[in-house]
């Protein structure tokens, strides 16, 4: 999915209201003001998970969400056939207690767990996936997951309305299922890991309609008990789990509107229980601070982000241009910026994606090679390219880095902060967007993730927002994607990424460090590298409310 | 009391003089240059010290060359927004209060509509539409901020229109155009004069706004809000960033008002 900055992200539409809801916040906890449990009926001494965001969540809806927030939550209302692990990213049982493929990748079989409900009490069968996965591959949902099932047997002719079910999806017995691939993909079952892929009642999706985000039922640990938007989201235990004493608080508490500074004070007084984003100004105290430092945990995340430069437009059609910002950026100092939160990409795959080549060395910084190549490409003084970029205030201080890196080449930088979806909109039009910063974190771990989906000539008007294309590379990819020998595959999107790498349609920038902090009475929280943080096993021991 | 009012123009006209003389010489003054990273202190600012008298920021620029830098763009668009402003506000008000009637009514009346619209909401939806630049700043806060000007120099310029020298002119067959400009104008100067430096602390305050809400002029480009807006992440941990452009601000308001004021007294003593 598409990152912006993770957990790093704030929007700057709530700078303003910062220094008031912080001096709201202030003037509540001084009070003494508890945060009460208004409407709520929790029972007395319940154990409440509390934390807070800055954004309201798009959606609930398993077919809909694609991004890291609904995600968070859609992954504890619903459950999908397999599943990452707490801190891992090999897949594990979910509702499927085991699965067996063909060897050649083009059938996939799934034997589920008979002893899961959702919680309206109902039993999860194999049909409650298949009609999900028509729900996605139906183009009126128009779901963003679609993409992902296109290579089930049939799934073309169900898109096109000329059957009822999709061919190539078997239901043998209520509690098997049974996929057939139109070309073989090794991949498969990490397609069914994402929440698209999630059982979901079709009886209340018939009940809701379009309104079903708002009143989803799932088979998760938690289920919904109240979503008040743009103020709170509210879970429960969903009584049905079917692992027993699972999950281990009775409610999640997640109060929406919080941005990043007021979730530290709140932090700080003690009303939020984990934080995801630490404010970049607070970060250096909390790691000086041998007491705050001990509760944070750090996790690299399988995402690179970039300097995307469209390879269609000049001077960047020229890629010794390309080249040039490549070397004329200072990718340490980003870092250093970011206090050490990253990590310098030296091509496009993250260190801990499988299929990373340790042994590629990108670009080095050295402004003076830069501006031999731009010599050479015969770029004036007064060259003003437009950078374009997330208007969030941190990301706005990696631009002004890069602005100043790029002066000292000559290269003269405007920068244009826009809004999220408008700028996801911009650099997707051909011949509109110069430059622009962006990143991609992982759906699932393999090259095909990044390479497949931000580099390949299918993918302009798509993902390839630098429309960037090599034949050569397109072969390999092509040859890649059904490759079931895993070394035979690593290699050949390897020598993809090199080829990428040489014609650097991005300055690949850094892989972002997340880090998160919990209060002492917090246990059991794990972070996972590709998948945003899981609440089932988190447990508090007694504390002051 | 008319000692009192010297004082207050002679001590605010000193702070404006002392205002341009740091932003002509800037390129002198500053010990740095502004938008160069000259320490390496990146996303953990330094806090004042010799080498650096106001601390240096996030991206390791030296603070006070920046403060220095922006004096220059807060002057100039202080001033050329104050002209634009005058333009407009002068031409409105002399017009509806010299020829009166319908033209007085319209004018007057499409300036308390202007009144009703708040100046900020305003002046940030013509620059995010126009894109930030020095330009389109300059034209925004002069559309924006004319509106009480012309309602002044409309009430001198219509107690001016009866005055008997007015009068005399007309009968002597002056046309209207020469009526504004010799007779009127001249004699509506003096308010003018002071609601011009008493309007540019209100200019520089706008500027220092839009460019806290991150539509002023564009980076690298320093100016006293962006540094602002740029320093509220590390307010609690970095205070001078925030504090020494703020300062400068202070001082710049602090100078127009006192400038404005005396000459106001000094007329009404």
């Amino acid at each position: 999915m598409t990152c912006a900055r993770p957990k790093l992200a704030r929007q700057s539409a709530a700078l303003l209201a910062t220094s008031m809801l912080a001096a709201v916040a202030i003037a509540f906890a001084v009070s003494g003001c508890s945060r009460g449990r208004d409407g709520l009926d929790l029972p007395k001494g319940a154990s409440v998970l509390h934390l807070a965001d800055a954004d309201d969540v798009p959606t609930l809806d398993p077919a809909a969400g694609y991004d890291t927030l609904s995600w968070t939550f859609e992954q504890e209302i619903f459950d999908t056939l397999v599943r990452y692990g707490d801190a891992d990213i090999e897949l594990h049982p979910d509702i499927a207690l085991s699965w067996e493929s063909s060897p050649d990748a083009t059938v996939f079989t799934f034997h589920l767990r008979r002893d899961a409900r959702f919680s309206n009490g109902r039993p999860v069968v194999a049909d409650d996936f298949r009609y999900e996965i028509e729900r996605v591959l139906n183009p009126a949902t128009r779901s963003k997951g679609i993409e992902y099932f296109r290579s089930i047997a049939g799934a073309a002719d169900y898109i096109a309305g000329r059957t009822r079910h999709v061919g190539g999806i078997v239901i043998p017995d209520t509690y098997t299922i049974v996929f057939h691939l139109a070309a073989p993909d090794p991949l498969f079952a990490h397609k069914l890991a994402m929440p698209f892929a999630a059982a979901v009642p079709r009886e209340v999706v018939k009940r809701w309609g379009s309104d079903f985000s708002r009143h989803v039922v799932g088979s998760g640990p938690f289920m919904l008990k109240q979503w008040l938007g743009g103020e709170r989201i509210v879970l429960v235990k969903n009584p049905y789990y079917f692992i027993k004493g699972v999950p281990r608080v009775d409610a999640v508490v997640d109060q929406i509107g919080v941005s990043q500074e007021l979730g530290w004070l709140k932090f700080e007084a003690g009303q939020i229980d984990i934080l995801g984003g630490i404010p970049p100004a607070e970060f250096p105290y909390v790691m000086k601070t041998p007491r705050l430092r001990r509760l944070t945990l750090r996790q690299t995340t399988v995402s690179t982000m970039y300097l995307g430069m469209n390879c269609q437009m000049a001077p960047f059609d020229d890629v010794r241009v390309r080249r040039a910002l490549n070397y004329a950026i200072d990718k340490e100092k980003l870092i250093a910026i970011l206090n050490g939160r990253g990590v310098v990409a030296h091509g496009v795959l993250p260190p801990n994606l499988p299929g990373y080549d340790p042994n590629l060395r990108g670009y080095a910084y050295d402004p003076a090679r830069a501006r031999r190549l731009l010599e050479e490409a015969k770029i004036g003084p007064d060259f003003h390219p437009t950078l374009w970029l997330r208007a969030d205030p941190t990301t706005v201080i990696l631009a002004e880095s890069i602005q100043q890196d790029l002066e000292l080449v000559g290269i003269h930088l405007d920068l244009k902060p826009v809004a999220w979806g408008p700028l996801l909109e911009a650099i997707r039009q051909p011949r509109n967007v110069e430059l622009f910063l962006s990143g991609w974190e992982a759906d699932f771990p393999d090259p095909e993730n990044f390479l497949g989906v931000l580099l390949s000539r299918e993918q302009w008007g798509g993902n390839n927002d630098s429309f960037y294309s090599n034949p050569r590379v397109d072969e390999l990819l092509a040859e890649a994607a059904p490759m079931t020998d895993l070394k035979r595959r690593y290699e050949l999107y390897d020598e993809a990424e090199k080829i990428v790498v040489a014609d650097a349609p991005w300055v690949f920038l850094f892989h972002p460090v997340s880090y998160v902090i919990r209060q002492p009475w917090v246990h059991g929280l794990v972070l996972n590298p590709m998948r945003p943080m899981r609440f089932e096993r988190i447990w508090l021991s007694p504390h002051r409310e | 009391m008319k000692r009192r009012a010297g004082t207050m123009e002679l001590v605010g006209g000193a702070m404006v003089a002392s205002l341009v003389v740091v932003a002509i010489l800037a390129p002198w003054l500053a010990p740095h240059n502004p938008i160069r990273a000259v320490a390496p202190t990146f996303g953990n600012p330094a806090p004042p010290s010799w080498a650096f008298p106001m601390g240096t920021d996030e991206l390791g620029r030296d603070v006070l060359s920046r403060v220095i830098y922006g004096a220059r763009i807060s002057l100039t668009v202080g001033v050329a927004a104050m002209a634009i402003t005058m333009t407009i506000g002068v031409a409105i008000g002399l017009a509806a209060g010299f020829f009166g009637g319908k033209v007085d009514f319209v004018l007057m009346r499409f300036t308390d509509v202007m009144l009703t619209l708040p100046g900020l909401l305003l002046a940030m939806a013509f620059v995010s539409v126009l894109r930030p630049s020095l330009l389109s700043i300059l034209l925004v806060i002069g559309i924006v901020s004319w509106t009480g000007i012309a309602r002044v120099v409309r009430a001198e310029a219509l107690s001016m229109a009866q005055r008997d020298f007015v009068l005399g002119a007309r009968a002597l067959g002056a046309s209207p155009a020469r009526l504004i400009v010799r007779h009127v104008l001249p004699n509506v100067m003096p308010i003018i004069i002071v609601m011009a430096a008493l309007g540019t602390s209100g200019t520089l305050l706008l500027d220092a706004s839009l460019s806290f809400l991150g539509l002023g002029v564009p980076p690298p480009t320093p100016s006293w809000g962006r540094m602002i807006e740029g320093a509220t992440m590390y307010f609690r941990v970095a205070p001078w960033l925030a504090t020494f452009p703020g300062l400068a601000i202070f001082y710049a308001v602090l100078a127009f008002n006192l400038l404005g004021y005396g000459v106001l007294r000094r007329r009404s003593a």
